[in-house]
Parts: C-alpha cells; sequence; structure tokens
C-alpha cells in the first residue's frame, strides 16, 4: 500500500485470479511475452481446467479478506475437457445468487471466457476488476459496514466504542 | 508422512528478463524466511546447464525433498526442470514453479516495486503448494493392436492401406453399403490422367484384398467405451434384408413403390427404396432402405421366395482398439430453394452434381447437348458467407475455385460452341500447379466477372433461365441468358454426424467440422488422446490434401501401438474411500465416464476412479460435496493453503 496526497493509505484490492491450465494460463502468458501491462494486483493461480475451482474457494478467498475474485476458463465449445467450461459457469451462476444473501457485492466476483490468444481481453479483464474493486473499497470494509448497518437499522442494536477486538 | 519437509528455492535472473524489475535477492531472502525452506538460491539461468546443475547439488546437499522454482511460465520449462529432479533422484511432480516472468517482469514492467512484492506472494504460494505435494509414479496402460478407422471415404481407404500394410489391423466401418465417398463417384482430375473413380476403386479394391483389414460396410458405431490404448466399440452393422442367393432382385426393386431422390446421383435421379446403388459400386449388392420402406411386401412377393427377409436383424461386433481416426468426410454444401435458383429450375445444378454429371454418361446426355450455349458457374455458393445476412460457413471451401475452373476445361472440350462465364467474388487457385488452371481457363476464352458481396448475381428462374450481375469494369449491369448455372458450392461438416460426434467427444468448428487439438503442433489428433482426425472431416479440403492428412493420421496413431504403452495423466482425482457417502455427484460431472461406483466388502458403495480413463480436469474434486474426491497436486488444502497465504501482508 503506498500513500496518496492526505497522507492516507492508498487502497489496492488483492484479487485472486484462477486460470485453467490450457485458454486463460497461456493467453496471461501471451500478455507476458507480448509485454501487455497490467496492474500487479491479481495473482494468478492456476487449476488445471476452471471446473476444479470450487466455490467454497472462492468463499475462502472472500473471508481471508481477498477483494475481488476472477475464474477464467476456455470459450464454449472449447474446452480441453469438453465442458468444464460449463459446469464452470452453472455453479457461479447459482453462486451468483447466494452472493446477495450473503451481503457480498456481486461485482467482487468475475467469470469470463479467456482464450490462449486473448492476451488484450485478459489485459481488460484485469484493469476493470481492478477499477470496479477501488470503487467498493476494501472487502473488510464493506463487511464491517453492512454489519454495523445491520445493527443499526435492522435489529437497532447500540454500537458504541470505537474500539477493535483483535 | 512423517519425513521433514525440506523446501529449497531457486529464484531465475532469466539473464536481465527477470532481474531488470523484480529485485531477485530481495526475493531469496524473502524466501529464506518462509517455512520448510532449507535453501534459497539466485541463478542468471536456471535452465541452462550450470543452472539446472545446481540445483541438483543443492538437492543431494540439502537432502531437499521439495523444490520451488521462480522463473517463467510452467508452459515453458515444467518438463525442464522436473527431468531435473528426476536426475537428483528426487520424483518429478514435488515441484512447483512461480511465474514471475510472464506473470511479474513482463507485464509490471514500470512498476519494479509492485513486481517485486508480487513475486514474493508467488513464491510464497509456491512454497506452501510444495508442501502439500506427493511423489506420483508413472503409470502405463497396455495398447490393444488395433485401428479402427471411421469412414470408408478416399481418407479412410489410404489411412487404412498404409497402417495394415505395416502389418496392424484394422477395421475400416463405413456407414453407407458402398465404399470409396464422393470421390468413388467423380470423374475426371486436374493435372492426372485417370479419374478419381479409377484412383479411388483402386484403393477400394486392395483395402479388399488385405487380410489384416476388416470392412463394415452399411454399419454404424453405436458404443465406444474405454480408453486411449484399450476403446471397446460396438459396431451395428445394418442388414441388406436381400439375400445373395435371389435369383431376381430386379424384379424387386421394379415392384418397389417408394420413389426417393437418390443420394448416390446427388439427387439428379430418384431411386426406389429397394434399390442398388450406382452402377459402378464397390461392393454392389441390393439391398433394402429401411428408413425409407414402408414394409408393403410387394418385393417380397415379386423376389425368390425366402430371399428378401423384411424383419432381418443387426448385426453387432464388439471389438477393442489401440486408437482410433475419424474420416467422416464431408458434406456438399445444399443451397437453400431459391437460392440462385436453385430447386426451382432442374438447369440449376451444384458444382458436386455437375462432377457427378459428367461422370455418368447417361446424366451427361440428360443434361448437355450440343445445343448448350451459355454455361453460368457462380463461386463461393455456401461458402464466405456473412452470418448477418446468408449464413455461418465464414471460411472458404478451397477446392471450389480449382475444381469449376478444372470442369470449364472439360466442358469447353465437350461443347466446343459453349460460352462460359465464371461470376466469382474471389479466385483462389492457391494448389500447386492449379494456377495453371486458372490461366487455361483464361485462354479458352472463359468470361470471368467479379461480384461483390453486396452485389451478388440473380438468377431470373421463371420461363427463360437468365443471370443480372454487375459487371464493375463497365459499371454496367449485364444480362446473361443461361443454359445452365452451376453453382459452385463449398463443403460443410458431414451431416447426421451428431451421433459419432458424441459417442467420440469430438468437439466441432465453424462449419460443423471436426476440430484438431491443435492446428500447427497437433494437427491430426483431436484433443481426446488415442483419436485422430483425417480428411475433409477436418476442414474443406482437395483429394490431396485429403489422402496427405489421412497417411498423417495414420503414422500418428500408429506410434502408440508401436510404443506398446501409453502414459497415463499423472494429477488423477482419487476417492478416500473412508469419507465417500457414494452420492454419485461426481459420476455425473465426469466428461469421461471415468467415475463408477463399486460396493466395498462391508456393503457400503463408494465412487472409484478409472485411472485409464481419468483426464485430470478435477471437475468432480469441484463437485464432491463430502471431500473424499481429490485431485492429485489440486487437493482442497493445497488450494486453500495457496489462498491463505496470498493475503499474508508482507
Amino acid at each position: 500500500m503506498s500513500d496518496d496526497d492526505n497522507g492516507k493509505l492508498k487502497f489496492e484490492p488483492k484479487i485472486l485470479m484462477f486460470a485453467c491450465n490450457w485458454c486463460s494460463y497461456s493467453g496471461l502468458d501471451l500478455a507476458g511475452t507480448s509485454r501487455i501491462e497490467y496492474p500487479s494486483n491479481a495473482i494468478v493461480l492456476r487449476t488445471m481446467c476452471s471446473s476444479r475451482v470450487d466455490p467454497t474457494f472462492v468463499m475462502k478467498a472472500f473471508q481471508d479478506g481477498i477483494d475481488g475474485v476472477i475464474i477464467s476458463m476456455c470459450h464454449p465449445g472449447d474446452c480441453h475437457y469438453i465442458d468444464g467450461n460449463y459446469k464452470t459457469m452453472r455453479r457461479f451462476m447459482m453462486f451468483e445468487k447466494m452472493m446477495d444473501d450473503l451481503g457480498i457485492d456481486k461485482r467482487r466476483l468475475k467469470v469470463v471466457p479467456i482464450s490462449a490468444s486473448e492476451a488484450k481481453v485478459a489485459q481488460k479483464v484485469i484493469i476493470d476488476m481492478v477499477e470496479n474493486i477501488k470503487s467498493l473499497g476494501s472487502i473488510r470494509e464493506s463487511a464491517i459496514a453492512t454489519r454495523t448497518k445491520y445493527y443499526d437499522q435492522v435489529i437497532q442494536l447500540e454500537v458504541s466504542g470505537g474500539k477493535k477486538n483483535e | 508422512m512423517s519425513e521433514e519437509i525440506r523446501i529449497g528455492v531457486f529464484v531465475c535472473h532469466c539473464g536481465i528478463n527477470i532481474a531488470n524489475v523484480v529485485n531477485v535477492p530481495e526475493v531469496v531472502s524473502y524466501a529464506l524466511t518462509l517455512p520448510h525452506v532449507k535453501v534459497a538460491q539466485d541463478s542468471t539461468f536456471t535452465c541452462s546447464a550450470p543452472g539446472q546443475n545446481a540445483i541438483k547439488e543443492a538437492i543431494i546437499d540439502n537432502n531437499l525433498n521439495r523444490v520451488v522454482i521462480a522463473a517463467c511460465s510452467p508452459q515453458m520449462h515444467e518438463i525442464t526442470f522436473q527431468n531435473t529432479l528426476r536426475d537428483a533422484g528426487l520424483n518429478p511432480h514435488l515441484l512447483e514453479i512461480a511465474n514471475i516472468r510472464e506473470h511479474v517482469s513482463w507485464v509490471h514492467q514500470k512498476e519494479p516495486e509492485k513486481a517485486t512484492e508480487k513475486a514474493k506472494i508467488l513464491v510464497q504460494m509456491a512454497v506452501a503448494k510444495t508442501k502439500h505435494l506427493t511423489p506420483i509414479e508413472d503409470q502405463f496402460a497396455d495398447v490393444t493392436n488395433k485401428v479402427l478407422i471411421v469412414g470408408g471415404g478416399i481418407a479412410g481407404l489410404r489411412a487404412s492401406l498404409d497402417l495394415a500394410r505395416v502389418g496392424f489391423h484394422v477395421d475400416l466401418v463405413e456407414k453407407k453399403p458402398v465404399l470409396g465417398g464422393h470421390s468413388a463417384r467423380i470423374g475426371k482430375l486436374a493435372h492426372n490422367p485417370r479419374t478419381a473413380k479409377e484412383i479411388t476403386q483402386e484403393l477400394i479394391n486392395e483395402v479388399l484384398k488385405l487380410p489384416n483389414i476388416d470392412v463394415f460396410t452399411n454399419s454404424e458405431l453405436t458404443n465406444v467405451n474405454g480408453a486411449f490404448g484399450d476403446y471397446e466399440v460396438t459396431i451395428e452393422t445394418k442388414p441388406t434384408y436381400v439375400s445373395d442367393s435371389c435369383g431376381n432382385p430386379e424384379e424387386g426393386e421394379r415392384v418397389c413403390p417408394v420413389e426417393i431422390e437418390d443420394e448416390y446421383n446427388y439427387g439428379l435421379t430418384t431411386r426406389k427404396a429397394f434399390f442398388k446403388p450406382y452402377p459402378d459400386a464397390i461392393p454392389l449388392q441390393f439391398l433394402i432402405d429401411m428408413e425409407k420402406c414402408t414394409l408393403c411386401g410387394d418385393c417380397v412377393q415379386a423376389c425368390d421366395s425366402g430371399s428378401v427377409d423384411l424383419h432381418e436383424k443387426p448385426t453387432i461386433t464388439e471389438r477393442e482398439y489401440g486408437t482410433i481416426i475419424v474420416s467422416t468426410g464431408y458434406s456438399p454444401y445444399t443451397p437453400k430453394t431459391g437460392e440462385y435458383g436453385f430447386g426451382e429450375d432442374r438447369n440449376v445444378i451444384t458444382l458436386i452434381q455437375l462432377e457427378r454429371i459428367l461422370a455418368d454418361e447417361k446424366l451427361y446426355d440428360e443434361y448437355f447437348t450440343n445445343t448448350i450455349r451459355n454455361i453460368v458457374f457462380i463461386g463461393c455458393v455456401g461458402s464466405m458467407q456473412d452470418p448477418m445476412i446468408d449464413g455461418n460457413n465464414t471460411y472458404c471451401s478451397r477446392m471450389c475455385c480449382s475444381s469449376s475452373f478444372k470442369n470449364m476445361i472439360e466442358l469447353k472440350e465437350r461443347i466446343p460452341s459453349s460460352n462460359i462465364y465464371f461470376l466469382y467474388r474471389d479466385i483462389r487457385t492457391y494448389a500447386r500447379r492449379d494456377e495453371r488452371l486458372y490461366e487455361q481457363v483464361s485462354e479458352l476464352g472463359v468470361i470471368l466477372v467479379k461480384y461483390k458481396q453486396d452485389l451478388r448475381p440473380l438468377v431470373h428462374s421463371n420461363g427463360n433461365l437468365k443471370v443480372q450481375i454487375f459487371d464493375s469494369i463497365i459499371q454496367k449491369e449485364i444480362l446473361i441468358p443461361s443454359d445452365i448455372i452451376v453453382l459452385a458450392n463449398g463443403m460443410e461438416g458431414p451431416k447426421d454426424f451428431q451421433n459419432i460426434r458424441e459417442i467420440l467427444k469430438l468437439s466441432c468448428s465453424d462449419g460443423n467440422f471436426v476440430k484438431e487439438a491443435h492446428a500447427k503442433l497437433r494437427p491430426v489428433e483431436v484433443p481426446t488422446p488415442g483419436i485422430y482426425v483425417a480428411g475433409a472431416a477436418q476442414a474443406p479440403k482437395d483429394i490431396i490434401e485429403t489422402v496427405t492428412s489421412a497417411s498423417a493420421a495414420a503414422s500418428k496413431s500408429m506410434i502408440p501401438l508401436i510404443k506398446g504403452k501409453v502414459p497415463l495423466q499423472a494429477l488423477q482425482s482419487k476417492v478416500d474411500e473412508e469419507i465417500c457417502g457414494g452420492c454419485r455427484i461426481c459420476i455425473s460431472t465426469c466428461p469421461y465416464n471415468a467415475i463408477s461406483r463399486v460396493t466395498l466388502e462391508d456393503k457400503r458403495e463408494v465412487a472409484r476412479v478409472d485411472s485409464r480413463l481419468c483426464q485430470a480436469c478435477g471437475a468432480c474434486a469441484a463437485a464432491c460435496p463430502s471431500g473424499a474426491m481429490q485431485q492429485i497436486g489440486f487437493t482442497d488444502n493445497l488450494l486453500k493453503e495457496m489462498i491463505a497465504v496470498m493475503e499474508v501482508p508482507i
């Protein structure tokens, strides 16, 4: 994190990006070999197929304070494992519905096809995600705000003191 | 596993590729602070011989049992470094690569500090991952010494011969009752004194002669089980319903009341449901087309008693094969009714119909007489389409220009007084020597008129056949009175191909052609191991390209047979039978049918993965609700720990 003009810490989102070995990881490699630059916030985690990505991994990432998650995969019809990407799309369509109930902004998750030749797409996906998350703020702060709002407005619990219980 | 985990981290400078951006010494000293890391070193070029030797020495000197290499993409050098580990006596799967070149130094060149931080995180995640890695022994499966070829056109015939001559057993399965596909019905070829028919028949006769080729005509695959090296295939051979001993089958054909389009003549004529394919077909026999037969029984009455059995059952053959070649060919594009007058006037024909007409004297006399004056060819019908306007065949069918030219030359020879027009969008006589055809056609006085996609020729088919076209040279509309219009139709993937496609799990590209694994690196293989593609099933091809790719597929499909063993995927899924509740969710998730349910001695039902079939995608592991299913090298614990250490503030 770096200081901004007011001396306050500037928010640098942490983004976890799942990439399948065959299409998306190669696309990200191509971004490297073509020197297509993107923000350093996204950390790539390789799996053989996007269908290995268990929704609990995404939950775990949000719990651990990762501000955004990208799941990249092959385009429909191009999956190395026939139809793994369709499974991923189905799973995360359902997961997105759950995110509402869990109080996590849907924009923190992006499921997107990136082929091995789409380095520019990879770059755009990461830039857009970083922009989005910057406007949403850190997931910790959103969680605190949601909970405070819940106490405040729903169960009207009195919240006092600024002491953090670590 | 009580053995102490001892990790070595090796950070590569890649000359200046990494070191110019990432502070390598800082990453090395950071790595030393990580748990279980005993050694951390840097190297100018880790992949070089000295770099690899340094790793080997470090492994041996420090008794390391896990290795992290922070360098280029694993897709670049994972295999190189796995061999380094193997040389040092370590299992190659105890390696993890942190990609700090493609994913860090090359994409964050302007932010060296952030790049260094990201490199540290990636190293930290790799270190966390290696803790969970376990040695994996290489597994192999035996290969059945037989090849299955699906499709008995010129590609399938060529591949069968190539394989059989080496000594392998080949089964050739053809859906139609005859061999040879399209090329057995075509006449003259360019640059060749012999006709396509003669060449194909020569191949067919040789195939039928060789003892190690079994031919199944009138047959289809109904099921494929097993995996690379041992595909278990079920072949269904349809009956002919007419016995060979029938003395008067012609009588059966005569009385048959069903009259349908004859696909062997591309719809130019009709045939009965009780029929004999074209006159020089091999094998030549009478049969009944059960899809069209009305079971009226007239032929049973007309023929010798007992020689026609309308209730004959199909024959089922079950065999095993090491590899499979798909040579299912193409379907000629059929113009829509009204497309350039097709279907509205009998003198509007397609190029493939013209090929058939020129190969068959009887048909020729029906369509061409010496009074024919104007013959108009229209190019790019069903090719180079625009999805917004006419269809999804956006590709060039490659053979239609040369084939049209070849036929124009023949027509000029047969009817010297005729005028031939070619209305084209582009002329692509790309093949070797085909530019000569273009020159020849020009010399013969064929009139070439270019049209644009938005200014297509207009065919007036009411009464007198005429073609209206805007000539861009004189900038005026011209009207050509036409006796015959030939639509140079392109190629599409085989029709009614869905069945094979599903059984063999093939993926398709534009135009419903079979998609190869990689156009340049694996051009005749499909992604599923042990399955190859030959000929025009893959893309529009002329005969030369078709037989070339067929020979290529034949040689490729021999390799596993010669080796006798095929390696199995290393990073497969495994079930913890203690935990598995037998819910079957994984079974429906697996795209390869690799998971089945077995009953244990204590009567519990659990899932089991067939290591011959598992291709290591990990979909089942993500679907498993109990965590019993785990993908080796990508277990839940491993991935969750990698995610956990991604956030650790530095």
